[in-house]
């Protein structure tokens, strides 16, 4: 048996690539079986309703069918996937994802949705959690769509391969890296925990996250509190609330709902854009001083609180809202851009400059490393900052030796280098994605304003959502021009796998020797 | 008592100076040329072996020995040898020298099976500490707990009113202190109260930790308290002793010339500046303010080097400056250049070793002017003649009591003070005359 397979490894040409592409398409055709099997959830949905459940199984049927057809195809490069092939496999399972994630939009999307390009567009803002959705109409969704759009989020909140190395047998070896591309935020800290465990852990806690919110939405429901808030919904937008997605059921986002409602939703965002193994060690090893410890924490609190201040004291002194409501109003848009879910309660397209001004600069700030949340992320924020003060302590003493420090212990100075090499990048794709945007919207003559149509980008680059203008948070995204929404796909790609795997992949070094 | 010595290097050197006039020692070492000039100048056995290797331990007598000292610059083959000396010799008390603070800790929590453990890089950065809490002192120690300091003093042309010119019993000294002995030139004076100190004496004052601040203030005017610190060298010493400093509030910046070191120093005290530099460079030394420094200490492991830099320190305003002298010889170039104090951390060590050796009554020992002078730290026997007499009714003859300590509190005696039973007496003397004096009390 060893022997034969001995000579048919020598039979086999040398590979003239140096990265296995056979490999790595057999392990995502892998994942991409296993996926197909979420469809049936939305399924089940849609015979409770009574809806059409055709779309769904079909989705599953076809997911799975690749997933198996190529993994046929590939079986005899069953190998262990390295190093180098990981950039390759986080970027397509994220595709792929994105791809499973279309398929009933392009079934039963209609006029909304149907397009190739919209269904993979909502797709992509499903999987990357931007939420940003080009739904216009939201009465002729059905049921069971609605929660399918709501479901792809909360699957690509904590991540696919996440997940896969969590319960596939195959990732027990090699998906240390792997899960380290997809989970946001530098690799600053260490996880003690074995891999799989961590991953395990993870995804319990997201899991045990979504069911207590759901738990106390519909509760409002249930307490005669919130009539609109039925099981429904309560599921819908914790679906959407953990993951800080973004998408809603509603056309007016979380607006229809209570105040008690709110002010939930906007404490499990909060909660979302934690750090997740802090949050595992503060609440379920039942260690509260961990986050006192924390520096990110710290800060990642501390600049929401600054941010909720600021936009409060705004929309009270503009008299948009006042007392009670204007408090909520300011915390929960606060809450909802720095963690790029997107939800809105008021719709702040509308706010004057200076409060447009706060939301966009706060679209840049992002969650902590380790969450659900896009964009920067606090912990890069934090050391970009302590290495600017060595530059500057460094101009006066050249000779000065300052370690780069985090929660006291020293970052590795290649870290450092790739936080650099990631916001530097961050910021060219942002620009980049702006200028084309821009452009295609002059010749398509869509009306979008100079911070629209930045906002625009920066938001699907930060898996953030609703911008300002024809695309704020109780609008849609659908007047853009096709080359505008591809745009914003590669964006959200980008930005949900923190750009630097995928752009690996477009250089030489990594396809040559 | 028996001791027996493995590690002939520069620390048995100094143990076996020190020791063998009143005790019966035995020399291990691997080196047969060191062990031939060891028994050249001092009457010790000599034996030429391996002290890792436990058949040669049993062979050259280890058994019957009441004292084991594993001094060898080598950790491992202190703590093998410590450990093989404890299993041979079951009544003896193992002692042990190591470089690494860890083993230190370890022994704290009886992690290591041996009753003591010398650190020299700790002890010289405690040696520091106490020369640096008494800016105008060349030596310190203390004694009873903290409560009895000892200190070496060059008096100078500055030094204030109240000490100088005047006889001793009209000076204005500090409370709780004493005058143990005058050093003027070869000769040593243990003062009465006629006795006047004058510029160029070197003066021992035994005294409360307050009352040495007080005495460096009459005697260095202008020294004021030390708050900023420069080490050069952040290898094993200089570490320490910047570890040992910052825990005392003073800030601390370190020098060091290799890019590897500076990093992990850095990472490792985070409270401490650290320039990757060779400290040498006139605009680096002009740019950091080096010349502000309070104090200057000198680690790095050349002693050409430290001499050097600490010149230039001078040069560049550095008022008070230590050097560390790995070579004994180092200490009087050092002294001789300017250096304010040197520290022999080999000397520092065994004089920490020494210690053990002494009769069971003593507690501590300190050496002074190399080893001329000993404080020693005794309890007196129940039978002592000295108990009941007052202090001025006590004869002079070399050697003077500067403190007593009576169930654990230090008391700085006046003339009408008496002896009592169960006291422990901390007592100046000529290094020859300590076990006659040891006897005696």
């Amino acid at each position: 048996m060893s022997s034969s397979r001995a000579v048919a490894r020598q039979e086999r040409p040398t590979p003239r690539l140096p990265v296995d592409v056979r490999a790595t398409a057999n392990l995502v055709a892998v994942l991409a079986k296993y996926l197909g099997v979420a469809a049936l959830f939305p399924a089940v949905v849609a015979l409770w309703y009574s809806e059409p459940v055709w779309p769904f199984l079909a989705t599953g049927a076809i997911t799975c069918g690749a997933g198996l057809a190529i993994e046929r195809l590939t079986a005899e490069d069953v190998r262990r996937v390295g190093m180098r092939e990981g950039f390759l496999v986080v970027s397509v399972t994220l595709l792929m994802t994105a791809a499973f994630a279309s398929l009933p939009f392009l079934f039963v999307g209609g006029d909304q949705l149907g397009h190739p390009i919209d269904a993979y567009f909502e797709g992509m803002a499903g999987t990357t959690t931007t939420g940003a959705s080009l739904v216009t109409d939201f009465d002729e969704l059905t049921k069971s769509l609605s929660m399918w759009r709501q479901f792809t989020q909360w699957l690509g909140g904590m991540g696919i391969i996440i997940l896969a190395v969590a319960v596939l047998p195959r990732l027990r070896v090699g998906g240390r890296q792997l899960m380290e591309s997809e989970l946001p935020g530098p690799e600053v800290a260490q996880l003690p925990e074995r891999i799989r465990q961590t991953a395990r852990l993870l995804w319990i806690l997201y899991v045990g996250l979504t069911v207590v919110l759901t738990v106390a939405l519909a509760s409002l429901g249930w307490l005669g509190i919130d009539d609109r808030m039925t099981e429904f919904e309560a599921l819908a937008h914790a679906f959407s609330t953990v993951s800080t997605g973004g998408f809603s059921t509603q056309a007016n986002s979380i607006q229809p709902f209570s105040p008690a409602a709110q002010w939930i939703i906007a404490l499990f965002m909060l909660v979302g854009g934690m750090n997740f193994v802090l949050l595992y060690r503060g609440t379920v090893s039942r260690r509260p001083s961990v986050f006192a410890r924390d520096e990110e924490f710290r800060l990642y609190m501390a600049l929401v609180f600054a941010a909720s201040i600021a936009l409060t004291i705004q929309i009270w002194g503009y008299d948009i809202v006042r007392s009670e409501e204007a408090v909520r109003a300011g915390v929960f848009q606060a809450v909802s851009v720095t963690t790029t879910t997107g939800f809105a309660t008021e719709d702040f397209a509308l706010w004057p400059v200076l409060s447009l001004m706060t939301i966009f600069a706060l679209m840049f700030v992002g969650g902590s490393a380790g969450s659900t949340t896009g964009s920067i992320k606090v912990v890069r924020h934090l050391l970009v900052g302590r290495v600017l003060r060595r530059e500057l302590a460094h101009t006066v003493s050249p000779e000065v030796v300052m370690p780069v420090r985090l929660n006291g212990a020293p970052v590795d100075e290649r870290t450092l280098r790739a936080i650099a090499a990631f916001i530097l990048l961050y910021i060219g794709f942002w620009v980049g994605g702006t200028a084309i945007i821009a452009i295609d919207s002059a010749i398509g003559n869509v009306p979008l304003g100079a911070l629209d149509t930045l906002a625009l980008s920066a938001n699907a680059l930060g898996n953030g959502g609703p911008g300002f203008g024809i695309t704020g948070p109780f609008a849609s995204f659908a007047p853009l021009g096709d080359v505008s929404k591809v745009t914003m796909i590669l964006l959200m790609w980008l930005g949900r796998l923190e750009i630097i795997p995928v752009v690996v992949l477009l250089t030489r070094h990594y396809w040559r020797l | 008592m028996r001791i027996f010595l493995i590690g002939a290097g520069q620390v048995g050197f100094a143990v076996v100076e020190a020791l063998h006039h009143d005790h019966e020692i035995t020399v291990l070492d691997t080196e047969p040329l060191r062990l031939a000039a060891l028994s050249e100048r001092y009457d010790v056995v000599t034996v030429e072996g391996d002290g890792t290797s436990r058949r040669v331990l049993a062979a050259a007598g280890v058994k019957n020995a009441d004292l084991v000292i594993a001094c060898t610059s080598r950790d491992e083959v202190n703590l093998v040898a410590g450990m093989f000396a404890r299993r041979e010799a079951r009544g003896a008390t193992t002692v042990i020298r190591t470089s690494n603070v860890e083993y230190v800790e370890l022994w704290r929590v009886g992690q290591l099976d041996v009753d003591f453990v010398v650190c020299s890089e700790l002890e010289t950065a405690h040696a520091i500490s106490r020369i640096i809490g008494v800016p105008a002192a060349r030596q310190t120690d203390i004694f009873a707990e903290g409560q009895v300091q000892i200190v070496e003093f060059d008096v100078e042309e500055g030094a204030s009113q109240d000490v100088l010119g005047a006889p001793l019993r009209d000076a204005r000294i500090p409370r709780d202190s004493k005058v143990a002995a005058v050093i003027r030139g070869e000769e040593m004076l243990l003062p009465g109260g006629d006795e006047v100190i004058r510029a160029g004496d070197r003066i021992v004052v035994i005294g409360s930790v307050e009352a040495a601040q007080a005495w460096s203030a009459l005697l260095a005017p202008e020294g004021a308290a030390v708050r900023d610190v420069v080490i050069y060298g952040a290898g094993r010493v200089g570490s320490a002793i910047a570890r040992v400093l910052i825990d005392q509030g003073i800030r601390v910046r370190l020098i060091e010339a290799s890019r590897e070191k500076a990093g992990e120093v850095a990472e490792a005290l985070p409270q401490a500046r650290v320039y990757n530099a060779t400290g040498v460079d006139p605009d680096f030394l002009e740019r950091e303010r080096i010349g502000h420094a309070n104090a200057a200490i000198f680690a790095m492991r050349d002693d050409a080097k430290n001499l050097y830099a600490a010149s230039l320190a001078k040069v560049h305003g550095v008022k008070f400056t230590i050097g560390i002298a790995h070579e004994e010889v180092s200490v009087e170039a050092f002294e001789h250049a300017g250096i304010d104090v040197s520290v022999n951390p080999r000397a520092v060590t065994a004089e920490e070793i020494i210690r053990f050796a002494h009769d069971p009554r003593t507690k501590q020992v300190a050496l002074l002017e190399g080893n001329r002078y000993e404080v020693i730290d005794v309890t007196l026997r129940d039978t002592s003649e000295y108990i009941g007499k007052a202090f001025k009714e006590m004869p002079v003859r070399g050697a003077l009591i500067g403190a007593v300590v009576r169930n654990g509190t230090a008391i700085f005696p006046h003339g009408d003070d008496v002896l009592q039973q169960g006291d422990r007496v901390i007592v100046f003397t000529e290094a020859a005359d300590a076990p006659r004096v040891v006897s005696a009390l």
